[in-house]
């Protein structure tokens, strides 16, 4: 392995950092992955946090290059800075060599990103300036309902009669949501209404792009069953004539933009053939 | 005596009006909404009419009362219905514990319940021979930072943590307040009268307030929960006609009224009777109404009481570009990591919530004079400071209004509709 590079993707829920190790012009390994939630921190110590668990957990002693990307607070090793669209595309592709579309799924944003195989960013699109239907959405609900973030997906996909829940606020779902209890509707109901209304959206932004292939969900919502479920479901019933386009993820898919900011990093060290190291541990 | 009775449903908190027969208010009764919304109504619609009672001891000792004596036994009475709330949740956690503790932690897990309860009580019994301090009187709020304090130094974390305390509390508070429970006048006003060792001229007051006859000739309902009140329709009235209509009654000159309650914003103009003109409303995003700001005192620490004086301190308001509360709430951590003043950007906010009501006001027509201010917003002095700057701004002088009961507009519009279905 001959160079190290680590990928630092500031989001506005959680920090998220991979160190990938990259041999010559091959793609990389990655070495380590760390998420850590923000949870109204101060987002610097937030990364100093992760980068610190990110390296030990690597094994690393030097890096080479540090790249942030999203919301991406300065870190004081960085050595360069790349969008998240670009960051998104290119873990895309690395976790899911198949995918032409990218949709980013955050705590307060989706994006939807459409690339070529060599990961170039050829359009995209983000929402609108609301939390309506947002990670951070789901989650409100998540929590006014008692259910923690994993149960989510499984208990949306036990709905019988799913309740939409459509253009309402973030903060004031609380007050929907009791409400709905009020009704009988069950929990399973009201998530699944969440996460078509959710999916609604995500069909709105991919139809407003053209790519041939899969799209690839990335973000933090990405382990989400029950989103996932909704979504392939509305793609069957909105995009007429022809199949729909396969929805994919990966493990790792809350790491793509971070891995995609390491490996354009990489990218950029070999071809400026400046050398160099941007961190080395203080420990001998 | 004949009377009338408005009640208005909001989505925070519930609040009751009585008018009597020349249509002057008899008594004021607000309490916290809860998903039992008829009970709610029911507690509100009690805690107006103890209030009305009172006030009838207060006219009759008028003459009399140089010592204060009323008051004292307004805070007993006060102190008794919580006493007797309290001995209900104590009843129901014991319960949950001997249905949902492990067994090895019973006894101490009771043990330490009747503890908390034990010094609760002797709290308040001590809270009621000193001299008053404001608080709120709901019991949520009351019992709940006592036993959180309490229930802190009691706590072990090896045993019966505090986690375990809380997680009791939590459910049976729930219960309690869903639950119908007797605190109207005639169950808590002899003892009351018994702490203050039964003085004759109060003891005959309260006799003639207890006999007097309060059977409402009408009732109206309004508010967020409306549609849920136990009311025939016909008693039922829209929140904008009886904002405007109490705002009205208030204030008789006044032609534009802003409400921002807790999870809405209305901009409404009346004319010289009080009739809705026309109006604009806002229920569907928390931008601009007082989520807003209880939000965002949540994302830093903060109580919501707090906000106003913070954001009074800045000499420099910052521009928030967010619209969205979340959105806003990200921007905030931004802006603190980027060094900028806590009480700019509150000023910031307080601008940004202030914006987006004076967009719904020119919806509505503008503001003409004279601009009554209402909800739950109107006691927050920095966001008063907003709409006076940002009113002159844009429509030059205009005489603003601000009723320290303007919280019960709404309830007193529909009792003002009741008086006009009773006449």
């Amino acid at each position: 392995m001959t160079h190290v590079s680590t990928g630092i993707d500031v989001g506005s829920g959680a920090v998220k950092v991979a160190v990938v190790g990259t041999n010559g012009e091959a793609d990389g390994t990655i070495l380590s992955q760390v998420s850590l939630r923000i949870r109204r921190r101060e987002i610097a110590k937030v990364v100093d946090e992760a980068f610190d668990a990110a390296v030990a957990g690597a094994g690393v002693r030097e890096i080479h290059y540090i790249a942030t990307t999203g919301e991406g607070a300065e870190f004081p090793h960085a050595t360069g800075h790349f969008y998240g669209m670009t960051t998104h595309a290119r873990g895309a592709l690395y976790l899911a060599p198949a995918s032409r579309a990218v949709l980013d799924v955050g705590a307060l944003h989706t994006r939807a990103v459409a690339m070529d195989a060599r990961g170039r960013v050829m359009d995209y699109k983000m929402t609108s300036q609301c939390a309506s239907g947002s990670g951070q959405f789901l989650e409100n609900i998540a929590r006014y309902l008692g259910v923690s973030h994993d149960e989510i997906g499984a208990l949306s996909q036990q709905a019988a009669r799913p309740e939409k829940v459509s253009s309402i606020c973030a903060v004031l779902a609380e007050t929907d949501v009791i409400n709905m209890v009020s009704r009988g509707i069950t929990t399973a109901d009201i998530l699944r209404g969440v996460h078509e209304s959710m999916a609604d959206r995500m069909v709105r932004l991919l139809r407003s792009l053209e790519f041939d292939g899969a799209v690839f969900v990335s973000g933090g919502l990405a382990s989400d069953e029950g989103l996932l479920a909704a979504l392939r479901d509305a793609l069957a019933k909105k995009v007429g004539g022809g199949a729909p386009p396969a929805v994919v993820t990966h493990g790792s898919a809350i790491f793509a933009g971070a891995i995609g900011a390491a490996l354009w990093g990489a990218f950029r060290y070999r071809r400026l053939g400046r050398g160099g190291v941007a961190w080395r541990s203080e420990r001998n | 005596m004949s009377c009338v009775v408005g009640i208005d449903l909001g989505s925070t908190t519930t609040k009751a009006v009585i008018l009597d027969g020349r249509r002057e208010v008899l008594g004021r009764g607000i309490t916290n909404s809860r998903s039992n919304y008829d009970l709610a109504a029911a507690v509100a619609k009690t805690e107006a009419f103890i209030n009305a009672r009172f006030g009838l001891i207060e006219r009759q000792l008028e003459a009399r009362d140089g010592t204060g004596a009323v008051g004292r036994l307004r805070r007993a009475f006060v102190m008794e219905q919580l006493l007797h709330q309290l001995r209900h949740l104590e009843q129901l956690m014991v319960a949950e514990v001997e249905r949902s503790a492990p067994a090895a932690l019973q006894a101490p897990f009771r043990a330490a319940l009747e503890e908390i309860c034990r010094r609760i009580t002797a709290e308040e019994e001590a809270r009621f021979r000193q001299p008053q301090v404001l608080r709120s009187d709901f019991f949520r709020d009351a019992a709940g930072s006592a036993f959180m304090r309490i229930a802190e130094q009691l706590a072990d974390p090896a045993g019966v943590s505090f986690d375990r305390l809380i997680g009791v509390y939590d459910k049976c508070i729930i219960r309690v307040e869903n639950q119908p429970l007797a605190l109207d006048f005639r169950d808590h006003i002899g003892s009351a009268l018994g702490r203050l060792d039964n003085p004759p001229a109060l003891a005959e007051a309260v006799e003639h307030a207890v006999a007097e006859d309060l059977t409402p000739a009408a009732t109206v309902g309004t508010g967020y929960g409306r549609a849920r009140l136990p009311f025939p329709k016909e008693q039922i009235r829209s929140e904008i006609l009886c904002h405007g209509l109490g705002a009205h009654a208030m204030f008789p000159a006044t032609r534009t009224v802003l409400d921002i309650g807790g999870q809405d914003t209305k901009a409404i103009q009346v004319d010289a009777e009080g009739i809705v003109t026309s109006f604009q409303m806002n229920d569907r995003c928390a931008a601009g109404c007082g989520r807003y700001l209880g939000y965002i005192a949540d994302e830093m620490n903060l109580g919501l009481h707090e906000l106003g004086p913070l954001a009074e301190q800045s000499k420099r308001t910052v521009k928030i570009n967010s619209t969205c509360t979340v959105f806003a709430g990200a921007e905030l951590r931004e802006r603190l990591s980027l060094g900028e003043k806590r009480e700019d950007i509150l000023a910031g906010l307080h601008r940004a919530i202030v914006i987006r009501a004076m967009s719904l006001l020119a919806r509505s027509g503008g503001v003409s004079d004279e601009f009554t201010f209402t909800g739950g917003v109107a006691k927050n002095q920095a966001a008063v400071k907003a709409i006076r700057d940002l009113v002159r701004e844009n429509y030059g002088a205009r005489t603003l209004n601000i009723s320290p009961d303007s919280i019960y507009t709404g309830a007193l519009g529909a009792a003002l509709f009741a008086g006009r279905m009773a006449a």
